[in-house]
C-alpha cells in the first residue's frame, strides 16, 4: 500500500489541526498501541416474537433454541449450531427478561429491549437506552458518538418502534435504514472544497445559535401543549449544534478509507427484498465502523413488533418460508411450527455468526476486533406474546473483561438490567446503576 | 359489580388476600390511581387466560366473565384516552414527509426528492401520518432538513458563466447487449434502445430528451407504453431513473418530448472504471404479464444473434430517433434563480437593503402569511454577518434562505398566541385548508383571499373548495386519505406466494392501490353517494386490473369507469387491493378481512387479543387440513375466544369467496404437507344479532341496510381526524354526529363533508 498524504503520525495530527482534541485510534496509524489506549465498543440487535421452543425431550426438542445442559457443560441445538465455531467466544443467556416488560402487552415490549422502562401514562415515555448511556459516555473520541439502524427506519410509533436507540431524555433516537446511506455518513465523499465546508459549518453554527436566540420569544407566544412540542425542536436544535461543533474538530481528519475487497463485500444497493443480503450489509456496516473506529457503539433492529407494517414482517417469506414473521413465531410448539420457525431461527443466528466471524477475523492489538467488542442479540419475546426468559446471545468482548463459553441460566428475579451494568462497566463507563438493576451480572466476567 | 362480590370478594377480599390482591377496596379511578389500574390489569389477563377464578372456586358463566372482562377494558380504555387528551385542541404541527415534500417543491420551483434522506413518519393511533402529536423532530431530520434546503439552493442559485450545453442525436443504441436485454430498435417488452454519451454530457440541469418514433398496434392489446429513462450509476440499488412514459395511442410516426432535471437521476462517476457515462434509455413499457418468451437465435437484418422473438399479440414501438439536449435554460442566471434573486440595481448599490427585498418576498411565502418586518431585518442581519465569509452575494444568500427553510415559522404549521382557545385568522385558514386538500402551501389565490379577509365567508369558501378539488393537488388529498384511512400502505408488505398464485406480477400491486384511489376520487368528484364505498354498480379499471378481473373490452393503461355486471365486484370489498390486505399471501385471513372492516369501515374496532392467551391445541394433525373457516369453528368452543370472535369471524367469513390475490373462488386449496385437497368455500356464518350472513352479495346488503349510520360515522371521524391533524376525543363527540347529520342529508356527498368540516368551529379554531 502506497503511503497516504494522510499517513501521519499523531504528532503531525495535531501539529496540523493546531487542536487539542481526543485522537481517533486508527490501525492506519500502523502504531503499537497499548492494549489499554485500543477502543472498546458494544453494539446490540434485536427480533421480535420469539423462538422456537417445542417440549423438552419431545420429537421436536432439536429445533429448541436454547441448548441443553448448563454452564460449560451443553450442547447446541440445530438452529444455535452456526455459534459452535465460536463457542469460546459466545454465551447463551436463558432465564433473563426486563421485570417492567412483563408487566407489559405481548407486543409492546420491542421498545424497551435496551432500555428496561415501563411504558404506561398519557405519552408512553420512554427511558434512556444503555446504547447510548455508552455513547453519551464515551462517544466524544470518535466521528460519530453512535449508530442507530434498523429495517424500518425512523423511529415508528411507541410499543411499536423501528428502533432500539433512545437518548437521556427517553426520545426516540431515528433508525437509518438505507445501506447507501448510511455508508455516505460515513464514508462518502464529502464536498471536495475544504473551505467551502468550513464556510458552511460557521454558518450552519451562527443559523443555530440564532434560530435558539429567537425561540425564546416564540416559545412564550405558544400554548402550553405547544411548548412541550416545540421543546422538541429546541432539544434537536441543541443536538446538532453539538454535532456540528464536533464536526468542525473533524473535519481536517480525511475519511477513513476503504479496501478494495471491503467496498467489493458490501452491497450497497440491498433492501429489504433480500432480506440476507440486506441484514448482512447491515452487520458489514457496522463492521466497518467499528473497524475504522468511526463509532464505538451501534444498535440495529432486525425487525419490529410492528408485524402488518414493517417491512421485516415478509422476511422470512422472500427466503422462502412459508409465513411472515408473527404467523411463523405463532407455531412455536406446535408440529410443522416448531421445524419452520427453528429453520428461521437457524437463519438469524447464521446471519449473527457471520458478523461474528467477521469481527473476529480482522486482528487487534493481541487479539480480534471481537475480542474488544462485545455484541448483544435477542428478542423481548421468547416464544410469541411471552414477555419472559429472553433468547440472548452475548459475545464478544473477552480482551475488556468477559468470560464466554458457557450456557448461563439466570434467575428470573436477576433483571437484565444488571447485564447492562456490567456492559457498561467493561466500556469503561462509570455508571454502577441502571434502571432497575439490582447489581453486576459476575457470571459472564473473566 | 355484584359478580365481583359473589365470585371474588371471597379470596381477593376483608377476609382473605390471595397472592396478595384485594379487590374489594380497590380503587376504580382509573384515571389517577396507576397503582389500581395495574392490579385491574392482572385481573383482566388472569380472567383471559381462564385462571381466574380457580379450579377449586366458584366458576364464572360466559356471560359473566364477558361482563366483567368488557367492564376492565372499557374503564382502562376510558383512562387511557383522557390521559391523551389534548383538550380537544391541535398540537402544533411539523409538516410531514409528503407535506414538505411538496411544500419544498412549490416554494423553489424545483422538481427534486427533498424528503429523500428524512426518517420516515410514525403513525398516529388511527392510522395517519398527519399527526400533530405523533410527528416527532430530531436532530437528524433537522439534520436533513439543512442539507436538503442547501442541496435545492444549490441547484437553483447560480455564479459564473452559463455552462456549456450538449446535444445528441441517436437512430442506432450505441451499446452493446446489456443487461440481458435485447438492444433494438424496435421495442416489444424484451427490448430497449440505449444512447450513451461518454464524456460530453451535463452534471446539472433541466434536459430535453425527443424521441421520434411510430407504433405498431396489436389485436385485442393496449396501446404501446414510450418510456424513457436517465442513468446510469453501476452498484447502486437505482441504475436508473425513470424521466416518464406515454401511451401511443396512434400509429403514426411523432416526436415526443420528455423533459427532467440531470441531478435527479443515478449519475456515473466520472473516470470511475469500466462505466460508460451518462445514458438515456427508450423502452415499451406494455406488458400483459403473460409469462416471457426465452432468449434464443433470432434474425435481424438478415442476420443471426442472440434476442427474443417478436411477440405479434403485443404492440411495439419502432424507435427512428432519440435526441438529448442538456442543460437547457432560457437565459442565464435561469428563471428560478431569478424568482428568488430579482433582477435589481440595487444588489450592487446597497446588498441589506436588496437582501431585505429578496428575504420579505421568500419568506411571506415560506411562513404562509406576510413575514414581519423585524423578522425580515432579523434575517438582514444573519446574512450581514456571514457576508464576509463567503465569496459572493450568492453563496451568502443561499446560507440564508437556508436557515428561513429550518425556521419552526416554516416547518411547523405555526398558530400561536393560543393559551386559550381562539379563532383562527384568515391566513391559518388558508394553511390548514391547503395542507387538508392539497397536502401543500396555499397558492396565491389563498393568499390574496386571506389578505381581503374574505376567506371566512361561506360563499368564498364554498367556491374555493370546489377550486381546490377541481385542481390536480387535490389528488393528494385523495392518496392519502384513501392510503391511511384504508391502510393501502400494508399491501406492500404482503409477500405474494407465486407457487399458489403463479405469474402473479407485483407490479399488479401499484394498480390495485390506484384503482381504489381512482374509485374514491370519482365518488368525490362525481357528488356521488359514498355509500358507493359499500357496493357500486361501476368499478375505476385499467386494462391490467381487467385482464386480472376477468372484465372485457378494457385496453389502456388508463383508468375508467367501467360498469359491472358481476355484483360481488362493486365498492371497496370487491377490490382487489382491500382483498389482498386481508390475506397473508397465501390465503385469504378472514380474521384480518373482519377486523379491517369492523376498523376502517363500522369505526368498531375489536379488542386486540388479550396478552398471553394460551394457544390452540394444534398439535393435533388433522387440525391443519381443515379450512380456516372450520378452524375457526374449534377456536370458538373455547368460550374465552368465543366471546370476542363470535362477532369477529363472520364478517371475515362471508368474503371467503375472494382469495389473496382477489379473484372469485368456488373451491379453496387447502395445503398440508406436500398434500393438496380441494374443498367447497362455505362462506356462511351468524352475527351476534341473529343475521346470517352469507357470502360477499349479503354481506354488502347488510352494510346497505343495517349498517350506513356506522358507516358514514366511520367515514366522517377519519376525514375530521384527517382535516384537523389530531385525534377526536370525547368532547367532539357532538361535532362528528352533527357532521354525519348534515353528511346522511346530503345523500352522503363528500363534497359536502369537506365543505362542512371546514366550516367548522373545530377546523377554524386553534
Amino acid at each position: 500500500m502506497t503511503k497516504k498524504s494522510w499517513h501521519l503520525d499523531r504528532r503531525t495530527f495535531l501539529l496540523g489541526t493546531g487542536v487539542s482534541m481526543a485522537l481517533p485510534y486508527m490501525e492506519s496509524m500502523g502504531a503499537n498501541v497499548n492494549a489499554s489506549e485500543l477502543p472498546k465498543r458494544m453494539c446490540a440487535m434485536y427480533f421480535p416474537f420469539g423462538i422456537s421452543l417445542p417440549k423438552e425431550g419431545g420429537d421436536l426438542h432439536k429445533w429448541r433454541w436454547f441448548p441443553n445442559g448448563e454452564g460449560r457443560d451443553f450442547t447446541y441445538n440445530e438452529s444455535s449450531k452456526p455459534f459452535e465455531a465460536l463457542r469460546e467466544k459466545v454465551t447463551i443467556i436463558g432465564g433473563m427478561s426486563h421485570p417492567n416488560g412483563r408487566r407489559m402487552g405481548g407486543h409492546d415490549t420491542g421498545d424497551t429491549f435496551l432500555t428496561a422502562a415501563m411504558l404506561d401514562g398519557k405519552y408512553l415515555h420512554n427511558t434512556v437506552s444503555v446504547d447510548q448511556v455508552a455513547a453519551n459516555a464515551i462517544g466524544s473520541d470518535t466521528r460519530f458518538s453512535s449508530i442507530t439502524m434498523s429495517t424500518d427506519g425512523g423511529v415508528g410509533e411507541p410499543t411499536r418502534s423501528s428502533t432500539l436507540s433512545y437518548d437521556d431524555k427517553g426520545r426516540p433516537i431515528p433508525a437509518l435504514n438505507q445501506p447507501q446511506m448510511i455508508f455516505d455518513r460515513m464514508f462518502g465523499a464529502p464536498d471536495a472544497d475544504l473551505k467551502a465546508r468550513h464556510r458552511r459549518l460557521r454558518s450552519s453554527s451562527s443559523m443555530l445559535d440564532m434560530v435558539l436566540e429567537d425561540s425564546k420569544s416564540l416559545r412564550r407566544r405558544l400554548g402550553r401543549q405547544d411548548q412541550e412540542k416545540f421543546d422538541e425542536y429546541l432539544a434537536s436544535v441543541r443536538q446538532i449544534e453539538q454535532r456540528v461543533k464536533r464536526t468542525q474538530r473533524w473535519l481536517d481528519i480525511p475519511l477513513p478509507s476503504l479496501t478494495d475487497e471491503e467496498r467489493d463485500v458490501l452491497k450497497l444497493e440491498a433492501d429489504d427484498q433480500a432480506p440476507k443480503e440486506f441484514i448482512r450489509t447491515m452487520y458489514d456496516l457496522i463492521y466497518l465502523a467499528f473497524k475504522t473506529d468511526s463509532t464505538r457503539v451501534a444498535t440495529y433492529q432486525i425487525a419490529s413488533m410492528a408485524d402488518a407494517s414493517s417491512k421485516a414482517g415478509p422476511f422470512p417469506f422472500r427466503e422462502g418460508f412459508k409465513a411472515n414473521l408473527h404467523s411463523l413465531a405463532h407455531g412455536w410448539n406446535k408440529p410443522e411450527g416448531a421445524v419452520a420457525l427453528g429453520e428461521w431461527d437457524k437463519f438469524m443466528n447464521e446471519q449473527l455468526a457471520y458478523f461474528l466471524q467477521r469481527l473476529d477475523s480482522h486482528k487487534e492489538g493481541d487479539g480480534t476486533l471481537l475480542d474488544r467488542t462485545m455484541v448483544l442479540h435477542g428478542s423481548s419475546n421468547s416464544t410469541t406474546h411471552n414477555n419472559s426468559n429472553y433468547p440472548l446471545v452475548f459475545a464478544g468482548g473477552s480482551g475488556i473483561g468477559l468470560q464466554h463459553g458457557q450456557f448461563l441460566k439466570v434467575a428470573d428475579n436477576v433483571p437484565m438490567s444488571n447485564l447492562f451494568v456490567t456492559m457498561l462497566d467493561c466500556m469503561g463507563v462509570d455508571a454502577p446503576k441502571f434502571a432497575d438493576s439490582t447489581g453486576d451480572l459476575t457470571a459472564v466476567r473473566a | 359489580m355484584p359478580i365481583l362480590q359473589s365470585k371474588c370478594f371471597s379470596c381477593h377480599g376483608e377476609d382473605v388476600q390471595e397472592a396478595e390482591v384485594r379487590l374489594d377496596t380497590l380503587s376504580i379511578d382509573f384515571v389517577n390511581d396507576r397503582a389500581s389500574v395495574q392490579t385491574w390489569q392482572e385481573a383482566l389477563n388472569a380472567l383471559n387466560k381462564d385462571e381466574m377464578p380457580p379450579e377449586d372456586g366458584d366458576p364464572l358463566t360466559a356471560k359473566e366473565r364477558q361482563l366483567l372482562t368488557n367492564w376492565i377494558r372499557g374503564e382502562i380504555d376510558r383512562a387511557v384516552q383522557m390521559l391523551k387528551s389534548t383538550g380537544g385542541r391541535v398540537v402544533m404541527r411539523r409538516l410531514n414527509r409528503t407535506e414538505y415534500q411538496n411544500t419544498m417543491r412549490d416554494l423553489l420551483g424545483l422538481n427534486m426528492d427533498y424528503a429523500r434522506d428524512l426518517p420516515p413518519e410514525g403513525l398516529s393511533p388511527d392510522g395517519f401520518r398527519n399527526n400533530g402529536q405523533s410527528l416527532q423532530m430530531t436532530s437528524i431530520q433537522l439534520e436533513y432538513y439543512l442539507a436538503a434546503a442547501r442541496r435545492g439552493l444549490d441547484r437553483i442559485i447560480k455564479t459564473g458563466p452559463a455552462p456549456k450545453v450538449f446535444e445528441h442525436k441517436f437512430d442506432k443504441s450505441n451499446v452493446n447487449n446489456w443487461f440481458n436485454v435485447e438492444i433494438a430498435n424496435y421495442l416489444g417488452r424484451s427490448q430497449a434502445f440505449y444512447g450513451k454519451m461518454v464524456d460530453d454530457y451535463p452534471e446539472q440541469g433541466n434536459y430535453i430528451v425527443r424521441v421520434k418514433a411510430s407504433a405498431k398496434m396489436a389485436q385485442g392489446a393496449g396501446f404501446p407504453i414510450l418510456e424513457v429513462s436517465v442513468g446510469y450509476r453501476p452498484d447502486t440499488k437505482d441504475l436508473w431513473e425513470v424521466t416518464s412514459s406515454v401511451e401511443m395511442t396512434t400509429e403514426d410516426s411523432q416526436v415526443f418530448e420528455f423533459t427532467g432535471r440531470v441531478e435527479n437521476h443515478p449519475l456515473p462517476v466520472r473516470g470511475q472504471g469500466k462505466f460508460p457515462g451518462l445514458v438515456v434509455r427508450v423502452r415499451n413499457m406494455y406488458d400483459d404479464y403473460t409469462r416471457k418468451p426465452k432468449q434464443q437465435d433470432v434474425e435481424r437484418d438478415g442476420k443471426k444473434q442472440k434476442g427474443y422473438p417478436y411477440e405479434e399479440h403485443m404492440p411495439h414501438i419502432q424507435v427512428e430517433e432519440v435526441e438529448f439536449i442538456g442543460p437547457v435554460f432560457d437565459q442565464w442566471p435561469p428563471a428560478l434563480h431569478r424568482a428568488i434573486l430579482h433582477e435589481s440595481e440595487l444588489s450592487a448599490q446597497d446588498e441589506a437593503a436588496y437582501m431585505a427585498e429578496v428575504l420579505e418576498r421568500f419568506m411571506s411565502r415560506a411562513f404562509r402569511r406576510p413575514a414581519t418586518n423585524a423578522e425580515v431585518m432579523r434575517m438582514v442581519g444573519f446574512y450581514q454577518s456571514i457576508r464576509s465569509e463567503f465569496p459572493s452575494l450568492e453563496d451568502a444568500a443561499i446560507e440564508t434562505l437556508a436557515m428561513v427553510l429550518i425556521s419552526p415559522q416554516f416547518l411547523y404549521l405555526l398558530e400561536p398566541d393560543s393559551s386559550q382557545k381562539r379563532k383562527l385568522n384568515d391566513y391559518e385558514i388558508a394553511s390548514r385548508m391547503s395542507y387538508f386538500l392539497w397536502s401543500t402551501m396555499p397558492d396565491q389565490e389563498l393568499l390574496d383571499l386571506a389578505a381581503d379577509r374574505r376567506l371566512s365567508k361561506p360563499s368564498v369558501l364554498e367556491q374555493q373548495v370546489t377550486r381546490m378539488l377541481e385542481d390536480e393537488r387535490s389528488w393528494r388529498f385523495v392518496n392519502q386519505f384513501t392510503d391511511e384511512w384504508l391502510k393501502l400502505d400494508n399491501i406492500n408488505q404482503i409477500a405474494i406466494n407465486t407457487d399458489v398464485y403463479q405469474g402473479f406480477n407485483e407490479a399488479l400491486k401499484t394498480e390495485m392501490v390506484m384503482e381504489t384511489r381512482h374509485f374514491f376520487r370519482e365518488l368525490l368528484m362525481e357528488d356521488l353517494s359514498a355509500l358507493s364505498l359499500l357496493d357500486s354498480n361501476f368499478a375505476m379499471l385499467n386494462e391490467n386490473l381487467a385482464r386480472h378481473y376477468g372484465v372485457d373490452g378494457v385496453l389502456g393503461r388508463e383508468f375508467r369507469r367501467v360498469d359491472l355486471t358481476d355484483e360481488k365486484r362493486g365498492g371497496l370489498l370487491g377490490q382487489a387491493s382491500v382483498l389482498m390486505l386481508g390475506s397473508t399471501g397465501q390465503d385469504s385471513h378472514p380474521i384480518r378481512r373482519a377486523v379491517w372492516l369492523r376498523d376502517r369501515i363500522l369505526n368498531d374496532p375489536p379488542a386486540p387479543p388479550p396478552p398471553d392467551v394460551p394457544d390452540l391445541d394444534e398439535s393435533n394433525p388433522d387440525f391443519a387440513k381443515l379450512t380456516v373457516r372450520e378452524q375457526l369453528e374449534v377456536h370458538r368452543q373455547k368460550e374465552s375466544c368465543a366471546s370476542c370472535h363470535r362477532g369477529i369471524d363472520p364478517w371475515g367469513i362471508a368474503m371467503e369467496h375472494f382469495d389473496a390475490v382477489g379473484n372469485y373462488r368456488e373451491m379453496i386449496r387447502i395445503r398440508h404437507n406436500n398434500e393438496v385437497g380441494e374443498r367447497e368455500v362455505v362462506a356462511s356464518d351468524v352475527l351476534p344479532d341473529g343475521n346470517e350472513l352469507d357470502g360477499m352479495e349479503s354481506l354488502k346488503d347488510y352494510l346497505l341496510s343495517k349498517k350506513t349510520d356506522d358507516f358514514a360515522n366511520s367515514l366522517v371521524s377519519r376525514m375530521t381526524v384527517y382535516a384537523l391533524g389530531r385525534n377526536l376525543e370525547l368532547t367532539d363527540q357532538e361535532l362528528v354526529d352533527d357532521l354525519t347529520k348534515e353528511f346522511a342529508k346530503s345523500g352522503y356527498k363528500m363534497q359536502t363533508l369537506i365543505s362542512e368540516i371546514i366550516a367548522s368551529s373545530a377546523f377554524r379554531s386553534k
